[in-house]
């Protein structure tokens, strides 16, 4: 994973509002769902940016936008530079060329009429100057192979394979038309514990040898952290902190940040006893009915008064400006300071700064 | 002994053979203690808790072998009528998902206040006051309006807090609880399993808690019972597996998983795949993936070999397994 500094995709303002309609005839709009409500980040090219958040936090929404499968109400998705948000015909199916989308479900992701050979090598019947006709079948074994499935297979049924190779599948079909960018939303979250670790493995992997930028979507932060450069951690529609992967695991700054944190179950019973539990009470607000100001207060141990008032800013806040450390990266907090959460480990060196 | 499980043996018949979903499963549990059982899916983890309560379909379900006691008597010699008494009052079940394990046409209140109805043979009115009071136990906001709603209009942690007062409401002595954060959002899990955690001590129950997450098992259990194919691979206290796994499966489940608190290199992956139950390997179930297979472990099945008083391994080579780990 060699990260550089040339952005590959920006996102700016990105907002997708459902309308809420009432009526039959005269369909007349009494609300919105606000899935997502103003994101910005950029992926840099080899990077993989991890995008983090609970059901309902509008991640999924985000992964839908950047590969054309829902049109943004606001925003700007850039592709190395040149607006894609609003592009059609063929102009269009060349930008999706470039990014693809691994799905989470292996089980219903995949058309169970269709053989393992027709899924991976439809791609082609879209874009078939990808490769020729001729060519396709010894492509499709080629793809089977890198990923780690049988060539022999090729003409197998999705029924016919377990969970991981499904994903494995899903991943080749991903791969075919060798993009740049690859949008993963929750890819392992639907497999057992011992096979996850061989899909993980997989698309690191393949991101070195296919120089790809990924950007990773999931619930599971244990996951996110070990495979991504930078992280974004999502709420109700925004994201609410975004730094490299030390600076929101070891020093988080954002108040939700720190609880989603917390209540990471760790596998280490020693581990459990010294360690600091936040334990946030109620439930995500409504989409519908988002809360004025800081859309986190209501379930906020530190909230006051100018966070009903004012909406804090995605940036540096003012207290660390000054101090150059691990703690000086973006958190969307009125009052953000350092906490840490997550239990530090001895045998990782990794001293303040 | 709150429940004594010995040798069970369940299998299914399907249309392409016979399914040896539990292999000869043994395990206990007290009063007030928490118990893990761990696995993947196909484990037959939650197979066993079925027979236990006595809720899997038969046919295609049969149980072949073994006993399980429950407060000194064999459930498998009880008549039906027996064991629907036991159900409720002396065990409960919490389910994984919430929303498709309540009844979406009858009120919460209704399905909570049925529980009272049924067994205690209360009035309507009176089964309504204890189902607000239920609900209040497990912390439901504004319990006396909300007794009326239906389950859709509650959010999955709340469901899951139904479930979890429907299967306490009539103090049963074991509560086997299977996934029941596995659907709900990390910090909402931690709400949940806090409060389970809360209840179990208030009501000394005995808690068999299934899962395939070793994270919060670490957080609650005194006791894991690791399951591969159908066996109990390992069982020991908690504190002992995670320092020194004596079976190279739980070794690999714990080296498979991405830690919070490092960023690792490559994660260490169990090769292949799980067993087809229709046809599990001769031997060790586990040597096809095991990185530590032998010629003995191609034919010999290993027993649950005692490690400690208090910890056993299903493993030829455990011993090596444990050194391993100390380096």
């Amino acid at each position: 994973m060699t990260a550089t500094t040339e952005p590959i995709l920006e996102v700016d303002g990105l907002v997708k509002h459902y309308p809420l309609t009432q009526g039959i005839l005269f369909k007349k709009q009494i609300g919105a769902v606000k899935a997502v409500d103003g994101v910005d980040f950029t992926l840099y090219k080899g990077e993989t940016l991890g995008i983090v958040g609970e059901s309902g936090c509008g991640k999924s929404t985000v992964a839908k936008m950047l590969c054309h499968l829902e049109r943004p109400t606001a925003g700007v998705i850039r592709f190395k530079g040149e607006d894609i948000t609003r592009l059609s015909g063929r102009a269009l199916k060349a930008v999706r060329r470039n990014i693809q989308m691994v799905f989470q479900d292996p089980y219903t992701s995949l058309n169970p009429r269709m053989t393992v050979g027709d899924i991976v090598g439809e791609p082609y019947e879209i874009h078939p100057e990808v490769a020729p006709k001729g060519d396709r079948r010894r492509r499709v074994q080629e793809l089977l192979d890198v990923v780690g499935l049988n060539p022999e297979y090729i003409s197998r049924y999705p029924h016919q394979f377990s969970g991981g190779q499904r994903q494995r599948i899903g991943i080749a079909r991903g791969l075919a038309l060798r993009p740049e960018v690859i949008v993963a939303d929750e890819p392992v979250s639907a497999l057992d514990v011992s096979v996850q670790a061989q899909v993980i493995n997989l698309l690191d992997r393949l991101q070195s040898e296919f120089d790809l930028s990924y950007v990773f979507i999931a619930h599971d932060l244990s996951i996110v952290r070990h495979i991504s450069d930078r992280v974004g951690v999502m709420y109700l529609g925004r994201i609410v902190e975004t730094g490299r992967d030390a600076e929101i695991y070891d020093h988080p700054t954002h108040p939700y940040t720190q609880a989603l944190l917390s209540a990471v179950p760790v596998p280490d019973p020693e581990a459990r006893d010294h360690r600091e539990r936040i334990i946030l009470t109620g439930d995500v607000p409504s989409p519908t009915d988002i809360p004025s100001g800081c859309r986190f207060r209501t379930r906020c141990w530190k909230a006051q008064e100018r966070c009903v008032r004012e909406v804090p800013a995605l940036a540096v806040p003012d207290v660390f400006r000054a101090v150059s450390g691990p703690a000086a990266h973006d958190s969307a907090c009125h009052f953000a300071e350092e906490r840490q959460v997550v239990p530090a480990e001895g045998e990782h060196g990794n001293g303040p700064g | 002994m709150l429940l004594e499980v010995r040798e069970l043996q369940v299998e299914f018949r399907t249309r392409d053979g016979v399914a040896h979903a539990v292999n000869g499963v043994s395990y206990a549990v007290d009063a007030g203690e928490t118990l893990a059982v761990l696995g993947e899916s196909g484990s037959g983890k939650s197979v066993t808790a079925q027979a236990v309560m006595g809720i899997f379909d038969m046919p295609p379900g049969r149980i072949t072998g073994g006993q399980i006691f429950f407060q000194g008597r064999d459930l498998l010699k009880l008549r039906e009528e027996e064991r629907r008494r036991i159900r409720g009052a002396g065990m409960a079940m919490i389910f994984q998902d919430a929303l498709s394990a309540l009844n979406p046409v009858l009120s919460v209140g209704d399905q909570l206040g049925e529980m009272f109805v049924v067994h205690r043979g209360m009035s309507k009115k009176d089964a309504r006051a204890r189902a607000v009071e239920l609900m209040e136990r497990v912390r439901i906001p504004a319990a006396a309006q909300r007794v009326r709603d239906y389950p859709h209009q509650f959010s999955g942690g709340m469901r899951q807090r139904i479930m979890i007062a429907m299967a306490l409401a009539l103090e049963p002595a074991l509560v086997i609880a299977d996934e029941p954060t596995t659907a709900l959002d990390v910090t909402v899990q931690a709400q949940v399993m806090d409060l389970l955690a809360e209840l179990q001590r208030e009501y000394r129950m005995g808690l068999i808690l299934i899962t395939h997450d070793l994270g919060v098992v670490a957080d609650v259990a005194d006791r894991i019972a690791v399951m591969y194919a159908g066996k109990i691979v390992e069982s020991a206290p908690v504190r002992d597996i995670y320092k020194a796994p004596a079976h190279p499966y739980t070794r690999g489940l714990l080296d498979s998983i991405p830690r919070l608190d490092q960023k690792g290199q490559e994660l260490y992956a169990i090769k292949g795949l799980p067993p087809n139950l229709l046809d599990i390997p001769p031997g060790c179930s586990f040597h096809p993936r095991c990185p530590m297979a032998q010629d003995v472990c191609r034919t010999d099945e290993p027993a649950l070999q005692e490690v400690s008083d208090v910890r056993g391994s299903a493993c030829h080579f455990w011993r090596e397994c444990l050194h391993d780990r100390d380096h």
